[in-house]
């Protein structure tokens, strides 16, 4: 099953469980928009959480970096013995 | 630098972990809580909780818009 028709049947769900309780009068009527905030609410709460993590965990390869340095000199080289301007040396 | 970066998603983390309590807390436990324990004069009373999202929302979405509006009409008065 395609992940977007289980998110949409989880929320259908959810809304129908919140929607039976306001029914059923478990919950008082001034407190209907309490659940759709509420996750809106951790929704975007756990948004930032994985942001967070992810720049937390972000591997810099320092060994990439410098042959990617080296790399560069090389073309600028190449390029400068083959007279095209490479711009700032 | 990394250790900048990790600094900074670690405040973020921490940001969003303490909301996440905070409002757990506002919005689920405190309703079940006797109205006259001490912990209740920590929390705003409760229409804020729902009041203070619904506000910062209709921020963002301005925001957003303005955002938006702003980047269009400076493209267009460059390119005319």
């Amino acid at each position: 099953m395609k992940h977007v028709v289980k998110i949409l049947t989880l929320v259908v769900a959810i809304t129908a469980f919140w929607i039976g309780l306001l029914q059923t009068s478990v919950v008082p009527c001034s407190h209907t928009w309490l659940l759709p905030i509420y996750f809106i609410v951790s929704l975007g709460c756990y948004g930032l959480l994985m942001v967070g993590i992810g720049l937390i965990c972000f591997p810099t390869c320092p060994q990439e970096a410098l042959l990617l340095q080296q790399d560069i000199k090389e073309a600028k080289e190449y390029l400068k013995r083959n007279k095209i301007d490479v711009g700032s040396d | 630098m990394e250790l900048a970066d990790r600094a900074v998603g670690f405040l973020l983390s921490f940001i969003s972990l303490s909301i996440f309590t905070y409002y757990t807390f506002w919005v689920i436990i405190l309703p079940f809580v006797d109205s006259d324990h001490f912990i209740h004069q920590y929390f705003l009373p409760q229409e804020y909780a729902i009041l203070i999202p619904v506000f910062a929302g209709v921020v963002l979405l301005c925001f957003l818009c303005i955002f938006i509006g702003f980047v269009t009409l400076k493209s267009k008065k460059k390119k005319a």
